[in-house]
């Protein structure tokens, strides 16, 4: 069994993080790898499953697909009324494209 | 404050009106929840408003069968018109679209809507420390958790500020609270209840049920929001059956199977002569008492941890400052996303959103979320097994009492094994039901859970009905009440 220390290290939760769009201060990844470590390290247990086991199991069974049937939304008022800026009803977000971005 | 049945009975004969009752509840909210702070938020002129309509209903003939029933429900429910937040600071101010399938349900059979409870934030947490607003104190002793992630409906039910609550349960989160707080708790089989207005956590998970004070109660909110909904395609067509004419079937006959990688020497010793009891109690009735084993269930916790934050990190990606809740950095659009997460999840989230990244990323995924999954069906397929001998399955819904508020907030692999008897149920997407089973010594509260095949609710709720008729757990005022 892998040790977890050897796969979560300061780089790989740096790496997670950015991925999460998270920001963790440098002063405290010690400590986010030390908790992710052990969690890991938990679940590694279930390395111990036998594959003979895997090999006898069935798949499990897809959720039934639904009919695509297009109906009435809410309308696009009320998906912008929670959003954090707006302008002649629109969500406003900062520049993405052009001078600036 | 009386029971759901006794309530609805109540007001459907004009003895008492709505809205004295949800004086009433709110009265005793005023007098009680500056200890228990089982809300996040009370909503009382909303509610007042809810019940003279259900009044109105009540005088025009409707037959309602939850009428004047007051409702505490978790914070991630949406009602129409009130704020709905996870406890999150990043959803703070939120005003959800409209009604979940399970609020609409509820309002159409007349219950009414007291306020928002506490919970841990997103539902990530078996204490409800990990609200961004507060901590809940359990009614039982104030020193001490209410269990979570719906702690607030827990405390709610178990402090008689309402008949019952509302909460939602994906690893455990309404069965190991009302285990905790000493009220029933049940999550539906998954698919049978609708998820539609359930702000999403772990989306092959996540069900909605009902806290309450018994088993009978349970059933009958079970019966109001079970069923198809067209809103969530994941709801089965399964028909829902006679929940509440199952109680009265008694345990004689029944395959009660104890689950046998629950018992053995890790057991608190309270906890493991709780559950002789019920072992008695089921004989007693008349009930084929047998062991059954599910071998993967002592790797639940680890299965879990990687599907459900694997999940939680693709859930809560939508969670980025652009749609909903404040926003902390207008930059750039690549700051805005990093500020405003990293301001608005908690500690526990993040550990959550970190770890099912992880577990999904490039290099990673097949040896952990792969596996976990592959090993989930092997679970699953325990379970099938198990149940070729038993009608149900019967375990503890704690390994040990409601423990201390900070106890464990420092560690957070030792909170996660707090669901350890949970869990199971959870990534089965088996039916389970806790019922107060006792007190320990202390005084402090036990649950044991009844577990059933898919869509067996009716086994189910037989069973725990045995089980609260021989256990008599007391009805009595938890001390921070009185």
């Amino acid at each position: 069994m892998p040790s977890s220390s050897s796969v979560v290290t300061p780089e790989v939760v740096r790496q997670v993080a950015a991925l999460a769009r998270l920001r963790l201060p440098e002063s405290e990844l010690s400590r986010w790898t030390e908790q992710l470590s052990r969690i890991v390290g938990y679940i590694e247990q279930l390395r111990q499953i036998p594959e003979e086991a895997f090999a006898a199991s069935r798949s499990a069974p897809a959720t039934p697909a639904r009919d695509d049937v297009p109906r009435d939304g809410r309308g696009a008022e009320t998906l912008e009324a929670n959003a954090p800026r707006r302008m002649h009803d629109y969500g406003v977000v900062p520049r993405v494209v052009g001078s600036g971005s | 404050m009386p029971g759901v049945i006794e309530t609805a009975a109540e007001v459907s004969s004009r003895r008492r009106s709505a809205v004295d009752v949800t004086r009433e509840s709110l009265d005793a909210i005023s007098r009680g929840d500056g200890r228990v702070r089982a809300f996040l938020e009370v909503t009382g002129e909303e509610a007042l408003t809810e019940a003279r309509d259900v009044d109105r209903r009540i005088a025009a003939g409707e037959d309602l069968p939850l009428a004047g029933v007051p409702l505490a429900m978790k914070d991630n429910i949406w009602i129409s018109g009130r704020r709905a937040t996870c406890a999150s600071r990043i959803l703070e101010g939120f005003r959800p679209p409209g009604d979940s399938t399970v609020s609409a349900r509820l309002r159409r059979a007349g219950a009414v809507f007291i306020g928002r409870s506490n919970m841990d934030e997103f539902a990530m947490g078996s204490s409800t420390e990990n609200s961004s607003s507060h901590v809940t104190r359990n009614p039982w002793d104030p020193s001490r958790i209410p269990g979570g992630s719906s702690g607030g409906s827990a405390a709610a039910v178990a402090a008689r500020f309402v008949p019952a609550g509302f909460g939602s349960d994906t690893g455990g989160s309404i069965r190991q609270p009302a285990a905790c707080c000493g009220v029933v708790g049940l999550k539906p089989t998954y698919g049978r209840v609708s998820r539609y207005g359930l702000i999403a956590f772990a989306s092959s998970l996540d069900q909605i049920g009902p806290l309450t004070r018994n088993v009978a109660d349970a059933a009958r909110l079970y019966r109001v929001v079970a069923g198809l909904d067209p809103l969530d395609s994941t709801t089965s067509d399964a028909a829902v059956g006679a929940p509440e004419e199952a109680l009265g079937r008694g345990a004689a006959g029944l395959r009660v199977g104890f689950l046998a990688e629950a018992e053995g020497s890790g057991l608190d010793p309270e906890v493991a002569e709780n559950l002789e009891n019920a072992r008695r109690i089921f004989r007693d009735a008349g009930a084929s008492v047998v062991s059954v084993s599910v071998p993967r269930a002592t790797a639940a916790i680890a299965i879990y941890y990687v599907i459900a934050s694997a999940e939680a990190s693709s859930n809560l990606a939508r969670f980025d400052g652009v749609r909903y809740g404040p926003r902390a950095s207008e930059k750039d659009l690549a700051s805005l996303y990093l500020e405003t997460r990293t301001a608005g999840f908690g500690p526990e989230v993040k550990r959550r959103i970190l770890l099912g990244t992880f577990a999904l990323a490039s290099g990673y995924y097949e040896a952990y979320y792969g596996l976990a999954s592959r090993a989930r069906q092997l679970l699953c397929e325990d379970f099938d097994r198990a149940f070729a001998s038993a009608d149900v399955i019967v375990c503890p819904s704690i390994p040990s009492p409601a423990f201390r508020i900070g106890e464990k907030t420092d560690d957070p692999l030792t909170m996660y094994l707090s669901d350890i008897f949970t869990v199971p149920a959870s990534l089965a997407g088996l039916p389970a039901i806790s019922v107060p089973s006792g007190l320990t010594r202390g005084g402090l509260p036990l649950g044991i859970q009844v577990l059933a095949p898919r869509f067996a609710e009716e086994a189910m709720f037989a069973a725990a009905r045995a089980l609260e008729a021989g256990a008599g757990f007391p009805d009595a005022l938890p001390a921070a009440t009185t």
